[in-house]
């Protein structure tokens, strides 16, 4: 933990044993476990189809799961308070402005219904990323819908940002200045963001924490930095491999079977510990990552 | 210093962004580009100035103060530490570039390449690079 974000009281939120099945479908969550500390920005990376959407309604109570509980700041995600309710900012993947409302009117909307409201922050947002204040939404372009949305979710200062694809329709400079604001909230409130992206480059520079989600469960969850620094890729026969993994203490992540008796062992290694000379071991990056955990 | 051109980063790479900062750090202090009492950018300004989490900031200036490159000032930004005069001698400046070069070297014997080529490749690399 860093002297910047101590280990606080309550997480901003758990999901515990959250199991949630679609009429006829498979599990979309199998008995899933998550937890989010304050300060912490999460990356939540899963393929298509894996589940990430279902999971962040679920996470913020617009889903209900067939079973497990979700708590945000110690509450009942079904029964938050008004208070607990403001601290939440969400950016939805498909947008649910008012599209007959004008970025002003919907603004002015929402505004009634936080107790805070940075209007020196929306403002100047609103003034950088050129979003006419006066035109229906409807006219918007996709991109500007999106920073309108992350205007509206940023606005209120939440403790607790919920971000689904919110970069999709942007160009890499918008993304960037989406990115900076992102940190700002980190800085200046020590904000917990979660956010889904298929953006992987986005993703490695603010999320210090990566989770991956498969087959209905956060399958692993962990800083990138130490994932860079101690997973490595090794090749072998399977009865080498089961040695090598013994004498290094390694824990095996992904085996992928190769021809004639050998596999390729994707495996985290302890902290500190060193490849011994002479073991061909491959570091792998976060789309390696992302291609074999999820 | 202005942050945004005080240090850059690649992603998509093996090597986490906070090495890559200590690494570019140290590079440049052995060079004499960054000296004794130079002000680096806080980890707010390179934070926001690199679009990267705070976290990953202070954990390289962290190092680099363990190591000696940097000094912790209460209330004030970081500063090159003193032992830092300039640049150091050319022979302690080569054995910085040794890890980047085991690897290329380890590269070039997975190619099954004479050494001749693989020296005339950097030499050529070398030359051709805009100082």
């Amino acid at each position: 933990m860093s002297p910047h974000f101590p280990p606080a009281e309550t997480p901003s939120a758990v999901m515990s044993g959250v199991s949630l099945r679609y009429p006829k479908g498979p599990a979309v969550m199998a008995d899933l476990d998550w937890q989010l500390l304050p300060g912490q920005v999460v990356g939540l990376l899963g393929r298509n189809g894996a589940g990430k959407t279902t999971l962040l309604e679920s996470l913020l109570g617009l889903r209900s799961p067939d079973a497990g509980l979700v708590q945000l700041f110690g509450q009942h995600v079904q029964h938050l308070d008004d208070a607990t309710r403001a601290r939440i900012g969400y950016v939805p993947q498909q947008s649910d402005l008012f599209e007959a409302f004008t970025p002003a009117q919907l603004l002015a909307y929402f505004r009634s219904f936080y107790p805070r409201w940075n209007e020196a922050k929306v403002e100047g947002l609103m003034s950088r990323w050129d979003i006419a204040r006066d035109k229906p939404i409807r006219k918007l372009s996709g991109g500007q819908k999106q920073r309108l949305s992350i205007i509206r979710a940023l606005a209120h200062e939440p403790d607790l940002l919920v971000l689904d694809e919110p970069v999709a329709s942007l160009d890499p400079a918008g993304r960037r200045d989406f990115l900076r604001e992102l940190v700002g909230e980190v800085l200046d409130r020590g904000a917990t963001v979660v956010f889904s992206t298929h953006i992987l480059s986005d993703l490695e520079r603010v999320a210090f924490n990566i989770a991956f989600l498969s087959q209905g469960r956060i399958a692993l969850q962990a800083p990138l930095d130490e994932l860079l620094e101690q997973v490595r890729a090794f090749t072998g026969s399977v009865t080498e491999m089961a040695a090598l993994m013994a004498r290094l203490g390694a824990e095996p992540l992904k085996r992928t079977p190769l021809d004639a008796g050998r596999e390729r062992v994707l495996a985290r290694l302890p902290v500190d510990t060193a490849v011994p000379a002479g073991v061909a071991a491959d570091r792998v990056n976060l789309d390696d990552l992302f291609t074999e955990l999820t | 210093m202005d942050p945004t051109h005080f240090v850059q980063i690649n992603t998509g790479s093996p090597e986490p962004i906070y090495r890559q900062l200590i690494e570019q750090v140290k590079r440049r202090v052995a060079a004499g580009q960054l000296q004794a009492g130079d002000e680096i950018p806080s980890v707010r300004e390179l934070a926001q100035a690199l679009a990267v989490h705070p976290m990953t900031i202070s954990k390289a200036y962290s190092m680099l103060e363990m190591e000696g490159v940097l000094l912790r000032r209460r209330g004030l930004s970081m500063v090159v530490a003193e032992q830092h005069q300039g640049a150091q001698p050319t022979a302690d400046r080569a054995e910085l570039l040794r890890p980047t070069l085991e690897k290329a070297a380890a590269e070039a014997r997975q190619l099954d390449l004479p050494a001749e080529q693989a020296l005339q490749l950097f030499k050529t690399i070398l030359e051709e690079a805009p100082r």
